[in-house]
């Protein structure tokens, strides 16, 4: 089996964008083929996560992204699991290099979430969601969300402002990332003073409706090798996915089992636990998610993942001293659904190559992500990314 | 239909279990959603339960996500339960706006399954414990946006649940 390099990644500007899909695409690739000789002369294929063509009224976006990169009559298909559908591209992107398919593949994601407006946004993303008793119900993804989070504050000790201060250290860390859409902090009492989204979670509990697309260039030992341009690529050690409910009745509400279980497979394909890692990109589509995840990815004990916020030093026993979403996370950085998963990579990949500014973490040579499409963990897909 | 129907509805089982044969799978089946909705239509919600964990399954469905077993065996469900968790649309997709704020719950069945169902209340009114009674509604008496509807979904009640 081959190793699988991360060598190179872009990413659009994020936000309310005047660039339709295509051209946010041509923007991140531009970036991750700065340093690289064209696309059509490093990558055999394409995986482009895409989560819905109600917002430009196309499919068959697999074709249309390698078009545009230059790519003709190769593999290019658009994989689609909501918002994990970016971490699914770079997952299938791995495994045809891992077996020998191709010697390297380009994996990126794309949505344009503004082009029908905010009601666009809430009926594409309402798909997501189980159709017959809860669309039919009236549901949205705050509201799946909140009943996650009305439980864990039921359960937990944590209140509805612990969970704001996850969105406050979320802005804190996107105010020093370039590429982020807030680069401002704000502070808990604007949080607290917010409108209601879906109670308990308000305004700064929600990731923002994103336009935005990124690319990354997953590549074997030898392509990596020949490209010195990125000598401080990046290995992609572990994977893991798992599917698991649709509908928010029938899962736990208070603990993302598939999460933990695509978390455990791709610590045991990398060879490490979770005391190994040292910044975790993880999915905070809504606050309550970065605390659940915490415990899902056996970085925090029961119960404790809305520590989260604290420096290492102040957190319960039992949690490690991972950073999280030092990217500003989905909240901060934005979170243009297909892209949001190989946007955790490009933060991983800054990381992981001392290229964080101001964000860096120190001697960070390990990295977990967790990208998730559906409530919660319907769909899981996690990667261990290690420093060479 | 009628709007609400007070029909017994106890946790009985019937003697149906799986694999079912591919001539079992039809739309007057409860293990597809035309039987299921067609059953709650007439005031009987069914559910799946797994002879082997004892997983409730709804709406019904050929094997068990939680052991995949496919020894399940129909379960006529419990009409009251007790909210587990609740929250607000206060901006729900657009073919329900005649509707919002709606106050949403996933109510845990006194069977032990799970639904998520709108709750006939404003939000302030529910917590956590609360017992709930479903209703079952003419889709036509809901006030949604017939656009909504798939040409399949047409007649397909829509439920919600009552506080007690």
């Amino acid at each position: 089996m081959s190793t699988a390099h991360l060598i190179a990644v872009g990413s659009s500007p994020l936000g309310k964008t005047d660039l339709p899909g295509r051209d946010l695409f041509s923007r991140a690739l531009a970036e991750a083929f700065e340093e690289l000789p064209d696309p059509a002369d490093v990558v055999d294929g394409l995986y482009v996560g895409a989560q819905s063509e109600r917002y430009e009224n196309q499919i068959m976006q697999g074709t249309l992204m390698a078009e545009w990169a230059g790519l003709r009559n190769v593999p290019a298909e658009r994989v689609e699991a909501c918002a994990a559908a970016g971490a699914l591209a770079l997952k299938n992107a791995v495994r045809d290099v891992r077996a020998g398919v191709h010697d390297a593949v380009l994996a990126c994601g794309v949505e344009k979430m503004t082009a029908g407006g905010t009601e666009g946004a809430t009926n594409a993303l309402g798909a997501a969601f189980e159709r017959a008793l809860e669309q039919r119900s009236g549901i949205t993804a705050p509201a799946t969300y909140a009943l996650l989070a009305r439980r864990y504050l039921h359960e937990t000790d944590a209140t509805e402002r612990d969970l704001g201060r996850i969105a406050v250290k979320n802005h804190r860390n996107a105010a020093d990332n370039p590429r982020a859409m807030f680069q401002q902090a704000v502070d808990i009492d604007t949080v607290m003073d917010a409108p209601d989204v879906a109670p308990p979670l308000k305004l700064y509990d929600c990731a923002p409706v994103t336009d935005g697309a990124a690319a990354v260039v997953v590549a074997n030992d030898e392509v990596a090798a020949d490209l010195q341009s990125r000598p401080d690529a990046v290995r992609v050690a572990g994977v893991g996915s798992a599917a698991n409910n649709l509908a928010v009745a029938e899962r736990d509400l208070t603990f993302v089992e598939g999460a933990n279980v695509a978390a455990s497979t791709a610590y045991e394909d990398a060879g490490v636990g979770a005391a190994d890692i040292d910044v975790a990109e993880v999915h905070d589509a809504f606050t309550v998610c970065e605390a659940l995840l915490a415990e899902a990815a056996e970085f925090a004990p029961e119960g404790r993942g809305i520590e989260t916020v604290e420096d290492p030093g102040d957190r319960s026993a039992g949690w490690t001293d991972v950073q999280i979403n030092t990217s500003g996370g989905l909240k901060a950085r934005g979170h243009p659904i297909g892209a949001t998963g190989l946007l955790q990579a490009v933060e991983a990949y800054e990381q992981l190559t001392g290229r964080a500014g101001k964000r860096q973490v120190a001697d960070a040579d390990t990295a977990l992500l967790i990208n998730e499409g559906g409530v919660a963990d319907a769909h899981t897909v996690a990667h261990v990314l290690t420093a060479q | 239909m009628t709007e609400e129907s007070n029909s017994p509805m106890t946790d009985t089982d019937s003697t149906t279990t799986g694999p079912l044969v591919p001539e079992d799978i039809t739309a007057d089946s409860p293990f597809t959603l035309p039987g299921f909705f067609d059953a709650l239509s007439e005031g009987r919600l069914m559910a799946a339960r797994c002879t082997e964990c004892d997983t409730h399954l709804l709406p019904p469905r050929p094997a068990c996500y939680g052991c995949g077993s496919r020894a399940v065996t129909l379960s006529e469900q419990p009409r009251t339960g007790e909210v587990i968790s609740y929250t607000s649309v206060n901006r729900p997709p657009s073919a329900f706006d005649q509707l919002a704020p709606i106050t949403v719950a996933v109510v845990e069945l006194d069977s032990s399954a799970r639904l998520t169902g709108r709750v006939a209340a404003s939000l302030e009114d529910v917590a956590i414990g609360d017992r709930v009674e479903l209703r079952v509604c003419d889709p036509e008496a809901v006030d949604i946006d017939p656009d909504f509807d798939l040409s399949y979904e047409e007649e397909w009640p829509i439920h919600v649940f009552e506080l007690l």
